[in-house]
């Protein structure tokens, strides 16, 4: 690795070159600062100050206690789960190489192999703390999914996740053969594109959806698509029943292929027809602000870094052109992964609020937004107020007490 | 003429030549026979039942009751061999020695109640096998109910459908199909021989075992079976998840291919050859094709690459050059092939299952079974016969039998020649057993 100490007799013995570098380097920086600021920009008023609510006002205490405890639990599970992934991929780092044996196949096949290996070792890894996960939302009714379905049906995403890490690694070890040491330069532009393309094409991947039938409902979301120039949206509704209780909806994809998609658990009559209008509302704010692409944006800003890093990192191994620095670039990538998540979350919080802002401003009903946030939270158990480590680590939307506040910003803001 | 170390042993001694109007009539002509093994199939029942539990108290298989069960099974496969056209004399009643196609069953030993007490349940893995290798649950089951053959077909079913109109065309029996055939017999004889407590042997469904005189083809062709038989249980584990690349890759290059072949249909056709680049292309595609499915069948070990280039796997699909092509066979290519494409879904289910089998047993072990691994290495084999011929990379009709194959045979000897201690299934594919040579293997230099 370049120390300072190198860096410094660099300076003095090439000075030309190593400005010439340095101007690179602070171009890219200042590239970088710029279309960050870009995607940073929000709708929601700047100077928008939110209230302070109390969770105890708006919800009892054995509900607040009951979520608490629920949550914890499933926070300390995803977090010894993202450790024993950092483990064990520490110790495939170290000595994954050694499945290379295994292999018939040249450079890029053998890295796509030991690639799918180590992602498959973390799924070993990881079982026991997804099947406590669903006997935790079993116990809480929030799950219906059984042990034996949740484990096959992991196994096989896993295949899913096989597919997409022997794309990323034959395209970055295909460019590694040719530019070596600069292979990130071309490859991460390439993974931007296929993210680019996959949230394209990501409205048939989502499994079990169907047209939305109901008349009420597809007319709210023709009336609310044209309020938030999003005109001709089209909204799916996907089959979930069967797995889990807890209400949800997305949307997906960008320009032709943009959709809504409502959960059945949304439109089983425990939401009225208004706050089923703001969680609409919501979504196609997500389209009208375009964060599909924001956060394809955002996910270039990530993958450019992180993938010089990995390139950094992997040149004791010889290269990502080499087979046995495969172990090593998944580890620093995950790693890497796993440090800009509290941003990323930062990010997502912030799209999900002029989200909010939005569905504000298109359903002008505070009251129906109030009554959704809090359902929302009784039937999630999720907690109105969780602690700061889990807020910052896990929170990619603001919390239930802070999304409360904000109808009640909104509401003070057109009351003056 | 022994033929086998497993103690029930297959012998061949067959022309090859048969009576078209024997073979014409044959299913009618075997109904007293069925009759026949149907009434002594009634007894049989009875008397595995009884020697079941004789062998369980003493150990041992009464003498009276092995000889009559003894005598049954060498009955039926006579009887198989002559309905099924791998024999053409008309058989016996008593199953006695002499028929060309014949079993020799070991008098009775001691064996351990353990394996004499789980029988039923030891042999689960063999019945699945052999529903591929004789025929569907209906097919086995008939040999002690008799008759009833709406069932499944297996490769002695299908070989012997095809065996009918190459006999009543050719007045012969195609060695291929008369070896598959007997391949077919030599498992249900010791499938049944298990069975009935006639041996602890497991059968063994080693296709180099089962028949001491195979051919040694050099067909455009053909494959080398290399590499050991160990395998890592975690790449096991993965194993149908980790050929997910290769499966898409391999579809993607099936499309090129497929154009590629109808191209190259019409070149042959006119040319009479195949042109140089699209037989380099397609036998790429078939190489790859043979290496993607060694690997997703546990029939090879380490993970192919994305090419298919010649040599780089230790099982190989061995391509010959290009070759003049007769005009005939290549205009009417689709339809000389269909009785190879039936015969090639029924090697297809052997392979489906060597692989479940294998997937097994190899996480239990970390080992391939040699049995399983050559009879998968039978079903590929035939399998990129099948697709060269389609893809007019040869105008030679696959071969539909098992042959001598080099390496196996050089590994067959040390397998099948090494004492097995008794109780020990060695050389076959029994679960849980360890064949004694196969640690020899990387000595051996097959690694």
């Amino acid at each position: 690795m370049l120390g300072p100490r190198r860096l410094w007799e660099g300076l003095r013995a090439r000075p030309l070159r190593s400005a010439a570098t340095l101007l690179v380097a602070l171009g890219f920086g200042l590239a970088w600062a710029l279309a960050a600021h870009a995607l940073w920009h929000s709708t929601v008023p700047s100077g928008l100050r939110l209230p302070r609510v109390d969770p105890r006002q708006a919800f009892s205490s054995s509900f607040l206690e009951r979520s608490s405890d629920y949550e914890r639990f499933l926070d300390i599970d995803a977090l010894l789960g993202e450790l024993t992934l950092l483990l064990v991929l520490v110790l495939y780092a170290r000595s994954g190489h050694k499945l290379m044996r295994e292999s018939a196949a040249g450079r890029i096949g053998t890295g796509m192999m030991l690639g799918m290996l180590g992602f498959a070792l973390v799924w070993l890894a990881e079982v026991p703390f997804g099947l406590a996960a669903v006997w935790w939302q079993r116990r809480h009714h929030i799950s219906h999914k059984g042990y034996v379905d949740s484990v096959i049906e992991s196994f096989l995403q896993l295949g899913g996740r096989f597919l997409f890490v022997s794309l990323a690694l034959g395209v970055a070890m295909a460019v590694a053969g040719v530019l070596r040491r600069w292979w990130w330069a071309v490859a991460a532009p390439v993974f931007v594109g296929l993210a680019l393309l996959s949230a394209y094409l990501s409205v048939y991947l989502v499994p079990n959806t169907h047209a939305l039938q109901e008349p009420q409902t597809v007319a709210d979301v023709r009336e609310l698509a044209k309020v938030e120039h999003v005109p001709g949206t089209k909204a799916e509704v996907q089959y979930v029943e069967r797995e889990t209780t807890a209400p949800n909806a997305e949307s997906v994809g960008f320009g032709s292929t943009r959709r809504v998609i409502l959960w059945d658990t949304l439109l089983d009559g425990r939401f009225s027809r208004r706050e089923v209008r703001v969680v609409t509302a919501h979504e196609l704010g997500h389209l009208a602000h375009h964060h599909t692409l924001k956060r394809v944006g955002w996910l270039a800003l990530f993958l450019i870094p992180a993938a010089a890093i990995v390139a950094l990192l992997t040149r004791r191994r010889g290269g990502l052109a080499r087979p046995e620095a495969v172990p090593v670039a998944l580890l620093a990538f995950v790693a890497l992964q796993l440090l800009a998540a509290p941003l990323m979350s930062v990010v997502s919080r912030r799209d999900e609020a002029e989200a909010d802002w939005s569905a504000l401003q298109a359903t002008h009903d505070p009251s129906a937004a109030k009554s959704l946030f809090r359902k929302l939270s009784t039937t999630t158990l999720s907690s109105p107020d969780p602690p700061t480590w889990s807020y910052v680590l896990n929170g990619d939307h603001p919390t239930i007490a802070q999304r409360i506040a904000m109808v009640e910003a909104w509401q003070a803001r057109g009351s003056r | 003429m022994p033929v086998s170390e497993h103690p029930v042993r297959l012998s061949v001694s067959d022309d090859l030549v048969r009576e078209r109007v024997t073979v014409f009539f044959r299913a009618l002509l075997a109904i007293p026979h069925f009759i026949w093994l149907a009434l002594w199939g009634i007894v049989v029942l009875l008397a595995a039942i009884v020697n079941w539990l004789a062998t369980l108290i003493l150990g041992r298989s009464p003498q009276p009751l092995h000889d009559f069960l003894a005598a049954y099974v060498k009955y039926a496969t006579q009887f198989y061999a002559y309905w099924q056209l791998a024999a053409d004399p008309y058989p016996r009643f008593d199953g006695r020695a002499g028929y060309p196609v014949d079993v020799t069953i070991p008098p009775p030993v001691r064996q351990s109640r353990w394996t004499v007490a789980f029988r039923g349940i030891l042999l689960l893995p063999a019945l699945l096998l052999a529903t591929a290798i004789v025929g569907g649950p209906s097919g086995i089951s008939s040999i002690t109910r008799g008759g009833n053959y709406s069932g499944n077909f297996g490769l002695l079913h299908l070989a012997a459908l095809l065996g009918w109109f190459a006999i009543l065309a050719r007045g012969a029996m195609p060695r291929g199909l008369r070896d598959a055939a007997a391949y077919a017999l030599s498992y249900g004889a010791q499938f049944w021989a298990y069975a009935f407590l006639l041996t602890e042997r497991y059968p063994n469904s080693d296709p180099q075992a089962a028949l001491a005189e195979l051919p040694s083809r050099s067909d455009p062709i053909h494959l080398e079976v290399g590499g050991d038989l160990r395998r890592s249980r975690l790449t096991v584990f993965f194993r149908g998840l980790l050929a997910i690349p290769h499966l898409v890759w391999l579809q993607l290059w099936g499309i090129l291919a497929l154009l590629a072949s109808i191209v190259n249909w019409f070149a042959t056709l006119f040319t009479g050859r195949s042109p140089a680049w699209l037989h380099r292309f397609l036998s790429a595609y078939l190489r790859y094709q043979f290496h993607v499915y060694a690997f997703l069948y546990l029939i090879g070990n380490p993970f192919p690459g994305f090419a298919g280039r010649a040599g780089s796997y230790p099982i190989e699909a061995l391509i010959a050059e290009r070759e003049r092509q007769n005009r005939w066979k290549t205009g009417f290519r689709l339809i000389l092939v269909l009785p190879a494409l039936l015969l090639a879904g029924v090697y297809g289910s052997l392979a489906s299952l060597v692989a479940v089998l294998a997937w097994f047993s190899s996480l239990a072990r970390a080992r391939m079974p040699l049995g399983l691994r050559n009879a998968g290495a039978l079903a590929l084999r035939y399998h990129a016969q099948v697709l060269g011929y389609v893809l007019l990379l040869t105008d030679t009709y696959p071969y539909s039998g098992p042959v001598r194959d080099a390496a196996a045979a050089a590994e067959q000897p040390a397998i099948a020649g090494a004492p097995a201690p008794a109780g020990e299934p060695s050389g076959s594919d029994a679960p849980g057993a360890d064949q004694p040579a196969a640690s020899t293997l990387p000595e051996l230099g097959l690694s």
